[in-house]
């Protein structure tokens, strides 16, 4: 069966991450492939590595919100209201034109406020109670940050968070293209927040994925990732025509590898599904995406399957890069970062590098970009985003919409 | 009711293939007129089951009796995986053990505190390779997962298997909440017509609010899962139709459940 979805406008986007604050320090630390890793200063952790810490200053949340505190809403409402990006402003005209309750927020997360769980239960063992200030549902919670965006926005649509691990913040743009395709909303605040903890850290160092050294995605020499914090927040419209000159989001596709917890099939079937169901979605060909964004985490493994598959379906014929050199791995944000990255290639006719690569894996036939370079064609492009549990996706970008 | 609002509703139902659910309190469940199974740990090979929390091996009974008695195959459809706490037991220990500086945490343990874990497993289980997601939305989950699942119906048409739950949680955490654990399962179709117990409606904010009943509320307290129950009765009843609700918060979500004859 042909099934096909109907692109749907992003009007406006921020990101925050450790390049920095709003989409044009993204833009700039691509272009000058200059990294935002660095050492780890919020925490503590038994081992050397370097992470993607986000430096900038945080807003206060609001008093009357102020049960939602958390480093994660706070980075969430950073991206928010950084004016420069307007997303704060299309939202509220947004609100206007459709009324509030026919604007949803779907937003991914791994770990959500568990930098605040983690120092509480540090005082429950000391005193045996949760300090005072301590709310598990509006601060913990999955759900935290996006009931926080949806209070500061005052909005009363649809709202929930979706936590597949990596592929997070990918999933919810998914969410967020049907809920406005099959009309429940106009208009949904899509995207991914996730922020330094121990849990992560400590847990992907467990599984011996954490590399001590700048990261190297791709690299014949990949030993690991370094973990980033990052929120980034896209506004998604329904179609309209004053609005197809905007970049769209044509398709997400969403597949499982069903093999194991936390490391890919071998034969990166549920990668190549992915990718393959965003294509039959969007209803293009292989031939028609111009540059790929990886979701190349520098793992062994994941790497590998990814190229693996990426050349089972592209052969060698897309430019790819990966990013997390620059911006760390975001976990559950990554996936909404890197549809940001794509939406700056296609906004700057930029194919972006890989930082940390040197030399390509000998194993690997795809064509993976080491230095940014401009390019005057990109049109469609596409990230991929792949989670533990085997849960992937591929977002495919376009330029504008041709009618 | 105006004509225009049934042709449009028309359109978009989906069929109730099977409803399943579990309550570590059966006689709070039989307070509602309905009947939980039981939990069949016999479902998982050994080396998941050791590690496997309660929340996923309810998670994974329910589901699988729901596919059983909808007669379709558990690898042949998409899954949406909804729940408030997730693997809350094991980021509890995650967290304690995490509270002394130098201490480093199971690999097994680290990945399974992901949302996703029951999600995970269950294609794992099942070798499904289609589309599974894992949301949450506090009181509000179960209409959001029934919401997410509508829509992806209305994208991909064919079956979608429902997953709501939440275990036991550490009673510092969010308490009553945990004191109860509760999970429901519900095959849901747009595609074929035989064998449904009842259809609903798209989801939608209520056009007048209702409240749930003292008991029901009383129920959600210790697990908002159990908002599920309206809609598990009217499969039960089959009435001719009925305006449910989905959840207690405002605003209030809900869906028009109509008898098949």
């Amino acid at each position: 069966m042909d099934i096909t979805v109907r692109p749907v406008p992003v009007t406006a986007y921020s990101v925050i991450s450790c390049c920095g604050l709003g989409s044009h320090a993204l833009y700039q630390a691509l272009l000058s492939k200059k990294t935002g890793l660095s050492d780890l200063t919020l925490l503590d952790v038994p081992f050397d590595t370097l992470v993607g810490e986000i430096s900038a200053d945080l807003p206060e949340i609001q008093q009357s919100l102020s049960e939602y505190d958390s480093r994660n809403a706070r980075v969430a409402l950073a991206a928010l209201n950084y004016q420069e990006d307007g997303l704060l402003a299309a939202i509220e005209s947004a609100r206007e034109r459709y009324g509030s309750d026919r604007i949803g927020v779907v937003i991914g997360t791994s770990t959500s406020g568990l930098y605040e769980t983690e120092s509480a239960y540090q005082v429950f063992l000391e005193q045996g109670q949760m300090p005072d200030d301590f709310h598990f549902l509006f601060r913990h919670a999955y759900q935290a940050t996006p009931r926080f965006l949806q209070k500061q926005l005052q909005l009363q649509g649809p709202c929930f968070a979706i936590s597949t691990a990596c592929s997070s913040g990918a999933k919810a743009i998914a969410a967020g293209q049907r809920l406005i395709n099959h009309d429940v909303c106009d208009a949904v605040l899509v995207g991914g927040a996730d922020t330094l903890c121990r849990l992560t850290l400590c847990g992907f160092a467990s599984l011996e994925l954490v590399s001590p050294e700048f990261c190297r995605p791709m690299d014949q020499n990949r030993n690991g990732i370094n973990i980033g914090e990052a929120a980034a927040l896209l506004l998604l419209e329904k179609s309209a025509s004053q609005f197809d000159n905007s970049p769209h989001v044509l398709s997400v596709g969403e597949s499982s590898d069903a093999y194991h917890m936390s490391s890919p099939d071998p034969d990166g079937k549920g990668a190549i599904a992915a990718m393959n169901n965003a294509l039959q979605l969007a209803d293009i060909q292989p031939s028609d995406i111009d540059y790929l964004n990886l979701h190349a985490t520098a793992t062994q493994i994941n790497d590998s399957v990814e190229a693996k598959a990426v050349y089972e379906v592209f052969n060698d014929a897309v430019l790819c890069s990966g990013s997390k050199g620059i911006t760390g791995h975001t976990l559950g944000a990554a996936g909404a970062v890197e549809a940001i990255v794509c939406l700056l290639a296609l906004e700057h006719q930029m194919v972006p590098g890989t930082y940390g690569l040197e030399q390509l894996d000998q194993d690997f036939h795809c064509q993976v970009v080491k230095e940014p370079r401009t390019a005057k064609t990109l049109h469609a492009v596409m990230s991929n985003s792949f989670g533990f549990g085997g849960n992937n996706a591929s977002v495919i970008l376009a330029k504008n919409y041709e009618r | 009711m105006p004509v225009l609002f049934w042709r449009k509703i028309m359109k978009d139902d989906l069929l109730i293939k099977s409803a399943v659910c579990y309550c570590s309190d059966g006689d709070k469940l039989q307070d509602f007129g309905l009947q939980g199974i039981e939990i069949n740990k016999q479902l998982m090979p050994a080396n998941i089951r050791r590690r496997a929390s309660l929340t996923t091996k309810m998670a994974i009974s329910v589901a699988t009796e729901a596919c059983l008695q909808a007669e379709v195959n558990p690898s042949e459809l998409a899954s949406v995986f909804a729940s408030v706490g997730g693997e809350i037991q094991v980021t509890d220990v995650l967290c304690r053990t995490l509270a002394d500086p130098q201490a480093m945490v199971s690999p097994t343990q680290f990945h399974n505190s992901v949302h996703n874990t029951t999600a995970g497993y269950w294609g794992i289980l099942h070798g499904c390779q289609h589309a599974t997601t894992a949301i949450a939305a506090v009181d509000d989950t179960f209409a959001m997962a029934l919401l997410e699942v509508w829509t992806q119906l209305q994208q991909q048409p064919g079956d979608c298997l429902l997953v709501c739950y939440d275990e036991y949680w550490p009673e510092y955490l969010a308490p009553p909440i945990g004191e109860l654990a509760f999970a429901t399962a519900l095959v849901l179709s747009n595609e074929e017509k035989s064998y449904a117990k009842g259809a609903i409606f798209r989801p939608q904010i209520a056009p007048e609010y209702s409240d749930f009943s003292n008991d029901l509320n009383g129920l959600i307290e210790l697990s908002p899962i159990a908002s599920a129950i309206p809609l598990l009765q009217a499969i039960q009843h089959s009435p001719p139709l009925a305006l449910i609700p989905l959840n207690r918060d405002q605003p209030q979500w809900s869906t028009w459940f109509k008898k098949i004859t």
